[in-house]
């Protein structure tokens, strides 16, 4: 299954044959999301030209046991890049690297500064209740650096009277556990909510490693057979807590306050190789504990609005690779520590001048203070010394933004952007954006937007020991794009939308990290990079009776991204080829369907080959197999006079596939998780009944 | 639920007849193919890969043919070699291979290259030096002990203590052995050469050098000759000019320094087959008799405009092998020189092509 044309075929052909089979079927109703259908004329002066893929609280709270990764794999073009359940897990857009993707929560960025990528792993998808990724250009208008594109995360208040509370317990494969429980107070004033989520596994599934072989002696050791070994993926157990307090107020006069702060403490083993012969005695070990709290403010009239947002992030990252003595005692090889704080500040305001125009402009605060220490030498004195940093830097991001819509067909944005890490300065950032409704019918939408863009180095990048370059330059790109999207239906019984988009973009000056001749590893401005390609997008949404709901969603990404830099010397063969692990090829289709209190939830995804290597060459040992994915899930809702309760059947690689995402790193084959959910009804909630 | 059933089934027949065929770790079009045992005299490549991939990988040329064979190791076990392989030594008819962080060490027949015995249990293994054929010596890193290994039971029987190091500082390469010692340098966050007498396996003797020894080598005149890098900008263990290091291991004592400019960079110690002149890369390729009392002024083989990586002399012609990695995610490429300097062929190995071994 190499051709992209056999994948694009197989998708359309999942999405018509789910559709026909559930166009027999009849009965009453259940509702699937339907109220998301979004079939309007108006087109918002904020999303002007915008390319966007939003993710809503239905397909973000699908299932406890989902990260934020996993929602993005089945429901967006973005590359997700991860190798198993709590292990790393990035995501880039449009064929750039994970530190193209800019993301904030809440407004605020939460980026690592010192690694400029986001591990999506450690968002639980439950917690976030809005996302919406910004493809390329459209990124410009909530923050720099987007290279590839943006993902704005956001939690809402629950809007529900009085108490509420949710409690969901998962057990699955490999005695994974997922408890999540949700407290909620809500009046006409105040939203208020709590949540927690607890997840832990020893993660230990078994696989056949084919990357390794037992050999069978005789008595004189001569090899005799060997065989692939069956093992357990090891040192990869979880446990990750997660808290999220939020609290609205409302003053029904226009001004909304909102606090929203975030803790999170995991401990993580980094599973082994599938190559390695370690005994048990190692530990590789990975722990974070991690604060995010914002306090917001909005003041909305009815001609502007005026936001103002302060938060603060206090994250300990450690690292710790060690060997157990055998007495109990664990001989220390790496001991890695990082404490990152993050003060955040923004202001932003809104105009309508008129019915036409819309004038934005805000100005964004990040003050980063970053202790890392990555090893403990022995001077030649005899004494003790740390192998690390300790910087701050300051990153102020302002935007300006008009945006005009002459008349109901055409709309056109105009923004610049300016940004400052440190004393360094980016040119201002222009970006232009602009819509055009060719016809009603169809609601058929011409978009095409063009930014220049730069993204500044991390502390990592400049300050590393060993190997920081102070000396890098910005990276900087301009990218371009164009599409149309449309849609139909009656916004009540049926919709159906798509889009398709057309990108092109240059990256100049990509940094990577190389040796140097003292053999240690040191970021450059070397590569140039095109990055250019297709995206498809199309959902369905379809009360086929009152019984029976369909819904569909599914994405198609051709992002071939090419290395176009200079030689790093005759013998280079990377120049003209894929980069490394972007995948030319992708899609992913989710298909929901509820009768009465049923529901079914598939979710298939798949992958192109991804390059081992920059010469794009196929070598036994550095071959990824594209693949496919597929999870189902069934759930049945048992309403109880007491409470609304459901029980749900998640079987995730429902086709038991061997296979890999990254070199060396099993993945679990067919597995399971149950899920109980109950909803107590108390107070309004159970008179309402 | 009979509809659903059927929705369940349509759904599943497509999702089956898009199921992927799963030909583990074999590209299109690409079996194991034909591997030519090697019957002569060679050179072993061995190429690191990169570090998490488990993408290392064993080469093998034949200089009188001019041809390379790549991934012999996969080709000929069907099994992956492991992640960064650092170094092979041949001891008899097996060839040893260290993988650094597979923490084993395999033993392949030099003729098929199939694998004939495996050690593990090591922190990190780094080099492998024969003091005779039931035992040998593997340095680490990430551990303050050199192994002591029993090749004819592929066990490891012992180790030796090396003082002041903790394991997150310890580090051992390469060795050398000069009558009943092997000297040992201590490269990472190190400054020291051990002396280590084979009949006790313990350490005997420290010599401090300069910052850093990268690699060792010992001339025709019984002296050892060692290398540092010099250190980093920053490092708060040190940074200072590298230097060249002639060494009386009788007395364990420098005789004499040749100090480089500060940045320089100079690795990869070698020494021809007679014994007299020394190979190093510092930026170009550079020899120099054993006799010479300075540096010379001029590279023997100027850089191609890229950082070399490994560098080896051939024991029999003095033909000269410089590894160029390239970016590191790619196949390495290996340029041969004569004794002269002049180019005589050029192949491409596999990724990060780090250390050789002559057959």
């Amino acid at each position: 299954m190499r051709h992209p044309l056999r994948t694009l075929l197989l998708t359309t052909a999942a999405l018509l044959s789910a559709a026909a089979a559930a166009q027999e079927t009849e009965r009453t109703a259940y509702t699937v999301d339907i109220e998301h259908v979004e079939v309007s004329a108006a087109r918002p002066m904020k999303q002007i030209g915008v390319q966007r893929t939003h993710l809503d609280s239905a397909v973000l709270h699908d299932n406890i046991s989902m990260s934020l990764a996993d929602a993005l794999t089945f429901n967006s073009t973005a590359f997700i890049k991860q190798y198993g359940r709590a292990t790393l897990s990035t995501a880039s857009f449009r064929g750039t690297s994970p530190s193209h993707t800019q993301v904030t929560w809440n407004g605020m960025k939460i980026n690592s500064p010192m690694l400029g990528m986001t591990d999506f792993s450690m968002i639980p998808s439950y917690f976030i209740d809005d996302a919406t990724l910004l493809h390329g250009t459209s990124s410009v208008n909530v923050t720099g650096g987007g290279l590839g594109g943006a993902i704005v995360l956001s939690t809402a208040p629950a809007r529900q009277q009085g108490f509420g509370m949710q409690y969901i317990q998962g057990a699955g494969s490999f005695s994974t556990f997922d408890e999540y429980l949700r407290l909620t107070y809500g009046s006409s004033r105040w939203q208020v909510s709590t949540r927690a989520v607890y997840s832990s596994s020893p993660n230990d599934f078994r696989y056949v490693n084919r990357d390794k072989k037992e050999n069978i002696y005789d008595d004189d050791h001569n090899i005799i057979g060997q065989y692939y070994p069956v093992e357990r993926n090891r040192n990869g157990a979880f446990r990750d807590l997660h808290l999220l307090q939020e609290a609205y107020y409302n003053t029904g006069r226009g001004d909304r306050l909102g606090l929203t702060a975030w803790y999170v403490n995991s401990r993580r083993g980094i599973p082994l190789l599938s190559v390695s012969y370690a005994d048990d005695d190692y530990e590789n070990l990975q722990r974070e504990h991690t604060f995010r709290g914002v306090v917001s403010w909005d003041h909305v009239r009815t001609k502007y609005k005026i936001e103002a947002k302060a938060g603060y992030v206090n994250s300990w990252l450690a690292y710790d690779y060690s060997r157990d003595l055998g007495n109990g005692v664990m001989a220390r090889m790496i001991r890695s520590r990082s404490r990152v704080n993050t003060i955040y500040g923004h202001i932003g305001g809104e105009y309508y001048a008129g019915r036409k125009w819309l004038l934005t402009a805000d100005l964004t605060a990040h003050q980063q203070f970053v202790v890392s220490s990555d090893r403990n030498v022995i001077t030649q004195q005899g004494g003790s010394a740390v192998v690390g940093y300790d910087k701050a830097r300051m990153e102020l991001s302002a935007y300006v933004s008009a945006k005009w819509r002459p008349t109901e067909r055409l709309g056109i944005s105009a923004a610049l952007r300016e940004e400052i890490y440190g004393h360094d300065a980016s040119p201002v950032i222009p970006a232009a954006f602009v819509d055009y409704l060719v016809s009603r019918r169809g609601q058929v939408v011409l978009k095409a937007s063009v930014s220049r863009n730069y993204r500044f180095p991390t502390l990592n990048d400049l300050y590393f020991l060993p190997g920081g370059n102070p000396d890098l330059r910005k990276e900087h790109g301009i990218s371009y794009d164009g599409g149309v999207e449309a849609a139909a239906g009656d916004g009540e019984r049926f919709s159906i939308n798509g889009s398709a988009t057309a990108f092109d973009s240059y990256i100049d000056d990509w940094i990577i990290w190389l040796p140097n001749a003292k053999g240690y590893w040191t970021p450059k401005n070397i590569k140039r990079v095109h990055a250019y390609g297709v995206e498809l997008k199309g959902s369905l949404r379809w009360r086929i009776s009152g019984r029976w709901n369909l819904g569909l969603d599914g994405n198609f990404a051709w992002t071939p991204s090419i290395n176009q830099g200079d030689k790093i010397s005759d013998a280079d063969r990377s120049v003209g080829k894929q980069l490394v692990y972007v995948p030319e090829y992708s899609s992913s289709v989710t298909g929901r369907l509820a009768c009465g209190p049923w529901r079914l939830v598939y979710r298939w995804c798949y992958y192109s080959e991804r390059y081992t290597m920059s010469s794009n060459d196929n070598t036994i040992t550095g071959y990824l197999t594209p693949y496919f994915m597929s999870d189902l899930s069934l759930e049945r809702l048992i309403p109880l006079r007491w409470a609304d309760t459901s029980v749900k059947v998640q079987i995730n690689n429902l086709f038991n596939e061997e296979y890999r995402s990254v070199l060396s790193h099993p993945m679990p084959r067919m597995n399971f998780e149950v899920f109980l959910d109950i909803r107590p009804k108390w107070g309004k909630n159970k008179a309402a009944e | 639920m009979k509809h659903l059933a059927r929705i369940l089934l349509t759904a599943a027949a497509l999702t089956a007849a898009a199921c992927m065929k799963y030909d583990y770790g074999l590209p299109p079009g690409m079996g194991y193919g034909d591997l030519t045992e090697a019957a002569g005299d060679g050179l072993f490549i061995v190429n690191e890969g990169n570090f998490m991939y488990g993408n290392a990988t064993l080469s093998f040329y034949d200089p009188a043919a001019r041809t390379v064979q790549n991934e012999v190791f996969y080709r000929a076990n069907g099994m992956k070699l492991g992640d960064v392989a650092q170094s092979m030594t041949i001891h008899g008819d097996l060839g040893w291979i260290a993988v650094n962080n597979s923490h084993v060490v395999f033993a392949i027949d030099l003729r098929t290259f199939r694998e004939v015995g495996r050690i593990t249990g090591f922190t990190s293994p780094r080099y492998i030096h024969f003091v005779s054929d039931s035992k040998a010596y593997v340095t680490q890193i990430w551990d303050p002990h050199i192994y002591i290994i029993d090749p004819q039971r592929y066990e490891i029987t012992g180790s030796i203590e090396c003082p002041d190091m903790t394991a997150e500082t310890a580090s051992t390469e390469q060795m050398v052995q000069i009558g009943h010692y092997v000297y040992v340098n201590c490269w990472s966050y190190q400054n020291r050469l051990l002396k280590i007498d084979t009949r006790t396996d313990t350490v005997v003797a420290e010599l401090e050098v300069g910052i850093q020894p990268t690699s060792l080598a010992a001339d025709r005149n019984g002296k050892l000759w060692t290398v540092t890098d010099g250190g980093y900008e920053g490092s708060p263990y040190g940074y200072e000019a590298p230097a060249l290091y002639r060494i009386d291991p009788e007395t364990f004592t420098v005789e004499q320094t040749f100090r480089f400019r500060l940045g320089d960079a100079p690795s990869e110690i070698q020494i021809d087959g007679t014994g007299s002149t020394l190979y190093w890369i510092n930026g170009d390729i550079w020899r120099m008799d054993v006799e010479d009392d300075r540096l010379p002024v001029r590279p023997f083989i100027e850089s191609r405009g890229t950082i070399y990586y490994g560098l080896t002399v051939d024991p029999a012609t003095s033909d000269v092998y410089v590894a160029d990695a390239i970016d590191y995610v790619q196949n390495g490429i290996i340029y041969r020189y004569d004794a002269a300097g002049q180019p005589v062929d050029s192949f491409y190995a596999g990724i990060t092509p780090g250390a050789f071994c002559w057959k």
